[in-house]
């Protein structure tokens, strides 16, 4: 019964799609602001039928209600109560359902929060939010339903799939989706903006809380899924340049690119073609994502539904969207002159539009790399794989690139930088860059790609710390205090300046720990029984004792490592090789244990009747760095979101 | 059938379990070492861009272990990935090869590079030239502003 | 935005949802194979039910169908009734062999599994998968078809029912028992 209700809120949600699509249109038509009141209604009503929805699906997956499809697919009477909540978002049919849902979320929310201030804008964000909706619970009610209901009833579910029972998991698909679905509120403005004609700053400010927002979310739900891979998986690596990864990576560099370079329209008023084409390849690559994800077109580790018809639907349907946002962009701009005034090649705006082919490049690159099996068989060329080793060759200098730029956009003047500026800003961090390359090459480090990044992680930290110490003291000596309320008072003064250096300072460190722990990566695999030692780096790993455990709805094989550094025991490293007793999948567990902000990183992949166990060992120096990276560009976004509103805003 | 011939092949059957073909690896040495530089660089044909070294298929590990015999027999690492090419084709590499069309992919990312460098350093250069110097100064934001500030009273 | 900007952005979308529609079409797990027309490598490994060694040698100049199979497959067991009618069906030709391949199994298992479903062919097992590499398997099942030269003239993923039996009795074995030409490589 339960299930009944969600599944009629949710055809009602898409009945009231079309009516806000009607009453957006009714409003720009009539002028009668009574119609986008009723859009306004229409937004509100889907979020809460959805909410319904999606209640109705946790609830049936609580009471593991197996008469549903979708639960009996995807869960189990021994699934944990914590996964059976995640558990909704752990199938296809399910995942889209949360992704409308989070949609018609923030379509409500940034209709009301704008309300006031944007009502010419209201009908236009309406139509286009309810399109979107539109197209997905067509998706959801005619062709993937979670609300199917399945006869006979089993008496027990299959089980969600053992690798997804796991907590970075159960925040990955929201976090991910909430970083997509996001970018469709500056898409929804953009597109006012050009139906509308109004080409002014106004929407870029009023979006930019939002575009950050869901960066943020992006970048957050693309490290957790990394992060997720790293343990989960079992092969000590968190990134594989794997076709799912890929069709998140693409939007966030994209959104990258328009994130910076909405900075220049802010304050010179220029390259408005240029952003608007970036949100809507923004958000048309979230689109493709999905619609790569969901359809089959490329297979991947995390690959789901294989079903031409549904790929077909998504396909139209994507292709709708971005027809029609590329069409009214190629119209619009077609009147629009381009008043570009530029004073210098050598100023903050040129530099902003080389970091945006930069990026661009990179997203390209992705692409390609993603696509480019597909390409060569549809011209028959055979079957290809484009894996790690294409990117890591390809894709590293580019990013190089990026870093090196990030070190000179933020401090270089806009409009012109004279010789004097630049050497004045510029020459202490080339010079750091080098001693830093030199100080490594003398410790024997010989690899090129970790002599560079040093090279342009040392120049870049160099440039931000020369100029907040700068600018630091300078209010240190205005108000005649210490360097330490300098800083303080610089940082707060700028919150939205500083608070992206403090961002681009998590990059930084981030990168570090991607060159240290990937270069840098001792690993050994070695078949031992109880007794024998193996000896990785600095570290040995003793085998005492392997030994049965069970779970709730699994059991395992746990081998138990002392691990020493020379005499002293360390810890002790308890790797498992499970078995879901549902679906009998076997998963390893790793066992990690941090040490000098690196991991040592144990599975152990294999056990023999004869138990002889196969043990495989990583170390992943400061692989932390990674983590903390994250964290640190987390924290500069949310300084960024919650600066206090300025005169101009 | 002679004796030696059922000897051998009793003795083959206990060995015909996975774990078998890693069993006999005590610590690693130079033969592991290599059996792993060459398994990260071919593909896990079931699994899905996932290479033979990290990946718990029972067929990457027997592939694996091809790997690993053949290097015992004294096959070079190029003997051994052209072995895998003549069974499996270009799938089997993590990496398509650089030659034929391929280049395409190689060379796309830099030829774009390059390209859109130019083209963009060209049209940069174009609306310097456009822009009249020195150029109407518009109204600076409040914090370049509040530094220009600042600046100007450190220097008096 | 220039005119041929404004025609490129549209070529490039054009020629993106022209791809992504072909894809739709294709199977993603379908890879083409590289041997046919290859000589097909001569294995040889014990036969499952009495352990005495089988060679491919052994058929030399014989039209040879290769069957990969295991007894955890869901999927040979879906085959497995034609196949044994397709033995049926060639049995009689002197220059016929047909061979099962029982590809990472458990010996008693796929033992097991011969009695349970009746067999009227021999098998030999692939220990340590290297048959199963040498002839480029993905999966089970796989069949090929070995002509009188000793190449490999057909090879198909996936159960050999309905028209694929029909395809692989009338247009691969018997225009090749006959000694006549194939039309239809993969």
């Amino acid at each position: 019964m339960i299930i009944e209700i969600g599944h009629f809120s949710t055809i009602i949600a898409l009945v009231l799609s079309v009516f806000g699509m009607a009453s957006a249109a009714l409003a720009l038509k009539t002028r009668n602001p009574d119609w986008a009141r009723s859009g306004r209604m229409a937004v509100t009503l889907i979020f809460v039928l959805l909410g319904i929805g999606m209640l109705a699906l946790v609830y049936s997956f609580i009471v593991r209600d197996f008469s549903v499809l979708y639960v009996a697919n995807n869960s189990n009477s021994n699934l944990p109560f914590f996964y059976t909540v995640s558990a909704v978002w752990g199938g296809h049919e399910g995942s889209l359902l949360l992704w409308v849902f989070i949609l018609s979320v923030f379509s409500t929310l940034a209709v009301w929060l704008h309300w006031r201030t944007q009502p010419t804008i209201m009908p236009y964000l309406i139509g286009v939010e309810c399109a979107i909706i539109f197209g997905f619970l067509c998706l959801i009610v005619f062709l993937s339903s979670p609300f199917e209901r399945l006869l006979p009833i089993p008496l027990e579910g299959k089980d969600l799939n053992p690798l997804l029972q796991d907590p970075a998991m159960v925040m990955h698909p929201p976090m991910l989706y909430m970083g997509y679905v996001g970018f469709s509120i500056p898409f929804s403005f953009a597109m006012a903006a050009l139906f509308s004609g109004r080409l002014g700053e106004e929407w870029i400010k009023v979006t930019q809380r939002w575009t950050t927002f869901a960066w943020m979310c992006l970048t957050t739900g693309i490290l957790l899924g990394g992060y997720w891979a790293y343990y989960e998986l079992g092969w000590g690596g968190y990134w594989g340049w794997d076709p799912v990864e890929n069709a998140s990576f693409m939007p966030w560099l994209v959104g990258t690119a328009y994130l910076h370079s909405v900075l220049v329209q802010e304050k010179r008023k220029m390259f408005k073609v240029w952003n608007l084409f970036l949100i809507i390849v923004t958000f048309s690559l979230s689109l493709i994502g999905t619609f790569l994800v969901r359809s089959g077109v490329l297979t991947s580790v995390h690959s789901f539904a294989t079903d031409p018809e549904r790929g077909l639907y998504i396909l139209i349907f994507v292709g709708t969207i971005i027809g029609i946002a590329f069409g009214a962009l190629i119209l619009r701009s077609a009147k629009l002159k381009s008043q570009v005034e530029l004073d210098s090649l050598i100023s903050r705006e040129s530099i902003f539009l080389f970091n945006n082919l930069f990026f661009l490049v990179a997203a390209a690159t992705v692409f390609l790399g993603t696509l480019y099996p597909l390409i060569l068989e549809t011209f028959g060329g055979g079957k290809v794989t484009v894996g790690p080793p294409y990117y890591n060759a390809v894709f590293m200098p580019i990013a190089l690139g990026l870093l090196f730029l990030m070190g000179i956009g933020p401090y270089i003047p806009w409009r012109k930088a004279s010789v004097e500026n630049l050497r004045k800003s510029f020459s202490i961090p080339l010079l750091a860059g080098a001693i830093m390359v030199a100080l490594l090459a003398i410790t024997g480090i010989r690899n090129l790609y970790a002599l560079a990044g040093s090279y342009v992680v040392a120049f870049s930290g160099m440039a931000i710390v020369m100029d907040f110490s700068k600018v630091s003291q300078l209010y240190a000596q205005r108000n005649s205090s210490n360097i330490f309320k300098g800083c303080l008072a610089a940082f707060t003064a700028n919150q939205r300046r500083y608070a992206a250096m403090l961002t681009h300072i998590g990059v930084l460190v981030l990168v570090i720990g991607i060159i240290a722990s990937t270069i840098y990566q001792t690993e050994k695999v070695v078949s031992m029984k109880v007794g024998d030692e193996m000896s990785i780096g600095d570290y040995r790993m003793k085998l005492t004792n392997i030994h049965d455990v069970e779970g709730g709805n699994w059991k395992a094989e746990e081998g138990v490592f002392q691990v020493y550094e020379d005499e002293t025991l360390l810890t002790e490293l308890r790797p498992q090789k499970r078995i879901y007793n549902a679906t009998q999948t076997p998963t390893t567990e790793s066992a990690i244990y941090s040490i000098n902000m690196g991991h040592i990183f144990l599975t152990m992949p294999e056990v023999s009747p004869e138990g002889v166990a196969v043990a495989r060992g990583v170390l992943n120096p400061l692989i932390l760095w990674v983590w903390g990276g994250g964290i640190i560009m987390g924290l500069g976004v949310i300084l960024n979101i919650l600066r206090p509103r300025k005169r101009e805003e | 059938m002679f004796m030696p011939i059922r000897l051998a092949l009793a003795l083959t059957f206990i060995l015909t379990t996975p774990w078998a073909v890693l069993a006999e690896v005590q610590d690693e040495s130079a033969l592991d070492i290599q059996v792993r530089e060459i398994a990260k660089t071919l593909r896990c044909t079931v699994c899905q861009t996932e290479n033979i070294w990290e990946s718990g298929a029972p067929l990457a590990q027997q592939m694996r272990g091809v790997v690993r015999d053949r290097l015992k027999m004294g096959h070079s690492p190029e003997d051994i990935k052209e072995y895998f090419l003549s069974r499996y084709g270009d799938y089997i590499m993590m990496q398509p090869p650089a030659h034929g069309v391929n280049w395409l992919l190689w060379a796309g990312p830099f030829i774009l590079l390059l390209g859109g460098g130019l083209l963009l350093y060209k049209e940069v250069i174009g609306w310097v030239r456009r822009t009249p110097t020195p150029s109407t100064t518009p109204p600076t934001p409040l914090d370049e502003q509040a530094r220009q500030r600042l600046e100007r009273e450190l220097e008096s | 935005m220039t005119k041929g900007s404004q025609l490129t952005l549209v070529l490039v979308l054009l020629g993106l949802f022209a791809l992504f529609y072909q894809g739709l079409w294709g199977d993603p797990r379908h890879i083409p194979t590289v041997l046919i027309g290859t000589d097909a490598p001569m294995v040889e490994g014990p036969d499952v039910e009495t352990g005495d060694l089988i060679s491919l040698n052994q058929f030399k100049g014989k039209v040879i169908l290769l069957n990969f199979w295991a007894s955890w497959c869901y999927e040979c067991k879906v085959e497995h009734e034609s196949v044994l009618q397709l033995h049926k069906l060639f049995k009689d030709d002197p220059n016929f062999v047909m061979l099962g391949v029982n590809y990472q199994d458990k010996l008693p298992d796929a033992q097991q599994y011969l009695k349970e479903y009746g067999t009227t062919f021999a098998h030999m097992r692939d220990l340590h998968g290297q048959l199963a590499i040498d002839y480029g398997v993905y999966g089970v099942p796989e069949t090929f078809v070995i002509d009188q030269q000793g190449k490999i003239r057909y090879k198909y993923v996936g159960p050999v029912t309905g028209h694929m039996y029909t395809k692989i009795t009338q247009e691969i074995i018997a225009p090749l028992l006959k000694g006549k030409p194939i039309s239809t490589p993969s």
